[in-house]
């Protein structure tokens, strides 16, 4: 494994800048059997909830153009089996686990990190304040900075691990919300999520979504998520996860361009399961035709253009 | 499973707005399923999610594989676009549970019901049983004349009876495929069906207690791989639910929530 594409993040020593998104890779097992889980730089595992949760009805999915809408409304089987089931199955990767929290209530989200907290090969948590696939908890504390700084530092009490707090894009102003949770303590953000959409069909006059509404993802959202993270990275220096649209490697230098130290791949990894992979072999070719001998040399943190 | 190119032999028009697709490739020979399905990149950068379509059959010797799509919205419009000798991405085969066709024995009888484009999974699995010389019934259930579609297909495979059901009696007789199954009075062994999900409820209900029925579930798909829980079903006590992609998309009618 080449030194060259190695990024340190809080609690996150990665062979390579590029880990699956949350949602997008559940934990690992399905994907485990089409490729080594080892090659991956982390993974993000599916949002977590204190107990198990069935999510929304269904269809969940409905595509758009370069993009598609979700609202699978955080199916899982909840903390306890994650941990019992899901992160020991893990723990034959030579890979960290980014354990991403959601919840209903404050005390859920807590609740959600204590347990997963001994997990040996959980590197850091992902709080999920953004979700806009449930009624309560989740997108509320994306929202309001004070919420969200409340939140961060409930959980920054109830973990030694290092907290990254995925931010929310629907909000008029993101860089407020990074500051708040900055300030709270959060070790580093993630950014963007989905942004809330719809799509109708127009045979039934109904939404094409059960749940009605879903969350915006692919190569659709990519210029919003660029400008968000390039938004936020004038105002923090803490260690930010861009997303947004990735699907080639050429997509992952203009997020660290813009300001992100990693990134994570979501809806690419439905269009083409080998995509982290092949972000990963395509890498190195990029920083020869940047002349930059390693990932370090293009994270350009802060710079104002 | 694998993610390969397959070469597009053939891409036509069968009935109205319902095409009939070859592929060729080694991949083929992994398909050996009815029930399984082949989940197909859309050709251009536009399309972020993949197509779930039923295989309808396979050729060992030619190695070839041939689908049946309906062309509903733009990620199928596209599809109609591929010619021969172009390549398709695709992921398969995919599905954890097909029909299960090696069941029956030569003294029971299996009933096949399909509607629309739920047809193809269902002369997939009426090869199997002709090979096997399992005797089975076809009711197939279509909008109108210009919707049908593999009728002589059936008949050649021997089928002891091929009714053929319109909404607007306007080809075979008037009604569903529920009126046909419920004029014949001798239950079957087993049925196999697939087609919307109204119509497979009704043949569950309709269903005598003792017959086996296996009922093949469509969803809109993510990932096909079962990773991203879009595709979705209650289980019928509504305690748990089952993934479509990997844990069907073949069910027996007492396994899901329809």
């Amino acid at each position: 494994m080449s030194e060259r594409l190695a990024v340190n993040l809080p609690g996150l020593t990665m062979k390579n800048p590029i880990m699956p998104a949350s949602g997008c890779f559940g934990f690992g097992r399905e994907f485990s059997e089409l490729y080594d889980l080892s090659l991956l730089g982390a993974i993000a595992i599916k949002g977590t909830t204190g107990e198990q949760r069935f999510g929304n009805n269904t269809p969940r999915v409905a595509e758009s153009p370069s993009g598609m809408l979700n609202s699978i409304g955080l199916q899982n089987p909840g903390a306890k089996s994650v941990r019992d089931n899901e992160l020991p199955f893990l723990e034959q990767f030579d890979v960290p686990i980014l354990a991403n929290v959601s919840g209903s209530s404050p005390e859920e989200y807590v609740n959600v990190v204590k347990t997963l907290n001994d997990a040996s090969n959980v590197g850091a948590f992902e709080v999920n304040i953004s979700c806009p696939n449930v009624k309560t908890g989740g997108i509320q504390f994306g929202t309001d900075p004070e919420q969200a700084a409340m939140l961060t530092s409930l959980i920054k009490e109830a973990t030694n691990k290092p907290v990254y707090v995925k931010l929310s894009p629907n909000v008029t102003d993101i860089t407020a919300i990074a500051k708040a949770v900055e300030r709270a303590g959060a070790d580093g953000l993630s950014l963007i999520n989905t942004l809330i959409g719809m799509r109708f069909d127009w045979r039934t006059k109904k939404p094409i979504l059960a749940n009605e509404k879903g969350g915006l993802s692919g190569p659709a959202i990519k210029p919003v998520a660029l400008r968000m993270v390039y938004d936020v990275r004038q105002v923090t220096d803490l260690p930010i996860i861009g997303m947004g649209g990735i699907e080639s490697a050429k997509d992952v230098i203009e997020f660290l361009i813009a300001g992100a130290d990693a990134v994570a791949v979501g809806t690419a990894n439905f269009t083409n399961p080998f995509a982290c992979l092949e972000i990963i072999d395509e890498l190195p070719t990029w920083l020869d035709q940047l002349n930059a001998s390693q990932v370090s040399e293009l994270q350009r943190r802060g710079v104002v253009l | 499973m694998k993610s390969v190119p397959l070469k597009v032999v053939r891409n036509q028009e069968i009935a109205e707005e319902t095409y009939e697709m070859t592929l060729s490739g080694e991949l083929v020979q992994e398909m050996n399923r009815p029930g399984t399905f082949l989940h197909i990149k859309i050709p251009g950068s536009h399309h972020v999610l993949r197509r779930p379509i039923s295989i309808a059959s396979v050729n060992q010797e030619l190695g070839t594989c041939t689908l049946v799509y309906k062309c509903t919205g733009e990620g199928t419009r596209a599809l109609t676009n591929v010619r021969p000798n172009d390549c398709l991405q695709v992921l398969g085969p995919l599905g954890g549970q097909g029909f299960p066709t090696e069941e029956p024995s030569t003294d029971q009888e299996v009933t096949l019901i399909g509607g629309g484009v739920g047809v193809p999974p269902i002369y997939f699995a009426a090869r199997r049983l002709s090979e096997r010389n399992i005797p089975f019934r076809v009711i197939l259930g279509f909008q109108n004349e210009a919707a049908v579609f593999y009728e002589e297909a059936f008949k050649q495979l021997q089928a002891t009876d091929v009714t053929i059901m319109t909404d607007d009696g306007s080809y075979g007789e008037k009604g569903t495929v529920i009126d046909a199954f419920l004029k014949h009075d001798q239950p079957s062994s087993y049925i196999y069906t697939c087609g919307p999900r109204g119509m497979l409820k009704a043949v569950k209900a309709a269903a005598h207690p003792d017959t086996r029925v296996y009922v093949s579930l469509e969803e809109h798909m993510g990932c096909g791989i079962g990773a991203c829980f879009a595709c979705v079903c209650k289980t019928e006590d509504e305690t748990s639910y089952v993934k479509i992609c990997t844990d069907g998309p073949v069910f027996q009618s007492n396994e899901v929530l329809l």
